[in-house]
């Protein structure tokens, strides 16, 4: 009887001893198993999604080489890209459109963060030499990002772009921003460079409108024909901005892709070693059980001999 | 602003409406395969929405093709 009673509330305490450690806090074998399952899952899903981005990365470079040489003749005018870390923005004019270009995906590591940080120091160098700027943003998370800290200066956004893009896209883009620029002094796009696989940087081009007559004006020393210059500055002023909009775009594209491939192989190596560490544990906690599940024969055993 | 001369101008077109419009009728001469391909691409889809003191007002869809 007293024996009975002796293996009795030793199983009891064991078993008492299991279930206080689950109710801890401190994760079962069976946790730790589902843990390591889920997050296998999750390590194959980026693995693919890298998978994918690294050939959509491709056609997205070949885009850019096309669209380099396309623009060349825009950059005479504008001149290059510049970078926008430590820039002063002081060749901003009073009234400036800026034209951010984002993504409308996420898991793209952190280009659209970059971004919205690059307009808010446009914005804040700006406002202190009092100047004023107004957005027009492009893609999904560079709008909602914006949203909270510029909403008022935002005119129009353009979100679920279709991937890829194409000169169409670019040209109906210039246009709409041309419909809404109408009193301002300068288009400031602001947008990622595609530097190589690993790197990005945020570069910014300033679009000024031609002048077609009295000081300043432009492109003096070509002779115009058959229209008249005015008129054919106009147009020329339409196709310069889609252009620029059509190379930023492509290399935004790019910088994206390269972006995301970088940031889902993060995800797979954090993600395996994650694996190691729970695997560990786990065999662990495996172990533990067995050992508390010996005891408990052993003790029944010796309980009955006794 | 004077008369225009340029007949893009005068059709009430911009000139990137004119250039892109131009580009089609290009394509459209183009033979199979290449002109289902050049015709791929140059279609394009994305939402606009014009913004209103900080709110964002209704998503009217662009495309084209």
């Amino acid at each position: 009887m007293a024996t009975t009673m002796r293996i009795a509330a030793q199983r009891a305490s064991s078993r008492a001893l299991a279930q206080m450690v689950q109710s801890r806090g401190m994760a079962t074998e069976k946790q730790i198993f589902n843990q390591i399952q889920s997050t296998k899952n999750i390590s194959k899903i980026t693995a693919s999604m890298k998978m994918v981005s690294a050939a959509k990365l491709k056609g997205d470079e070949n885009r850019l080489a096309t669209a380099k040489p396309f623009n060349l003749w825009a950059q005479s005018i504008t001149g290059e890209p510049k970078v926008v870390e430590d820039a002063d923005f002081s060749e901003l004019p009073q009234k400036t459109l800026v034209v951010p270009l984002t993504s409308d995906k996420g898991l793209c590591g952190g280009i659209n963060t970059f971004i919205t940080r690059s307009v808010k120091e446009i914005v804040k160098k700006t406002s202190e030499e009092g100047k004023t700027v107004d957005i027009v943003v492009v893609g999904d998370k560079g709008r909602g990002q914006m949203r909270r800290q510029f909403g008022e200066k935002i005119l129009v956004s353009a979100t679920e772009v279709q991937a890829p893009g194409s000169y169409a896209l670019t040209s109906t883009l210039a246009s709409e921003i041309m419909s809404v620029a109408g009193d301002y002094d300068a288009i400031c796009i602001v947008y990622n460079s595609f530097v190589n696989a690993a790197v990005y940087k945020q570069v910014y081009k300033v679009v000024t409108p031609f002048v077609t007559e009295g000081e300043g004006e432009s492109l003096i020393s070509y002779e115009f024909e058959p229209s008249t210059k005015s008129e054919i500055l106009n147009d020329l002023g339409e196709y310069l901005l889609s252009s620029e909009i059509y190379e930023a775009w492509m290399d935004g594209a790019a910088a994206e892709q390269s972006s995301r491939m970088t940031a889902m192989e993060n995800a797979s190596k954090n993600a395996g070693e994650m694996i190691e560490s729970l695997t560990l544990q786990y065999n662990r906690a495996r172990q533990a059980r067995i050992t508390t599940e010996l005891i408990e024969i052993i003790s029944g055993a010796s309980a009955l001999e006794g | 602003m004077s008369t225009p001369t340029t007949f893009w101008r005068l059709a009430g077109m911009s000139y990137l409406q004119y250039v892109n419009k131009a580009s089609a009728v290009v394509v459209n001469a183009l033979k199979e395969p290449a002109k289902s391909q050049a015709l791929a691409r140059m279609e394009y889809s994305f939402n606009k929405s014009v913004w209103e003191a900080g709110t964002q007002g209704k998503k009217v869809p662009m495309k084209g093709a």
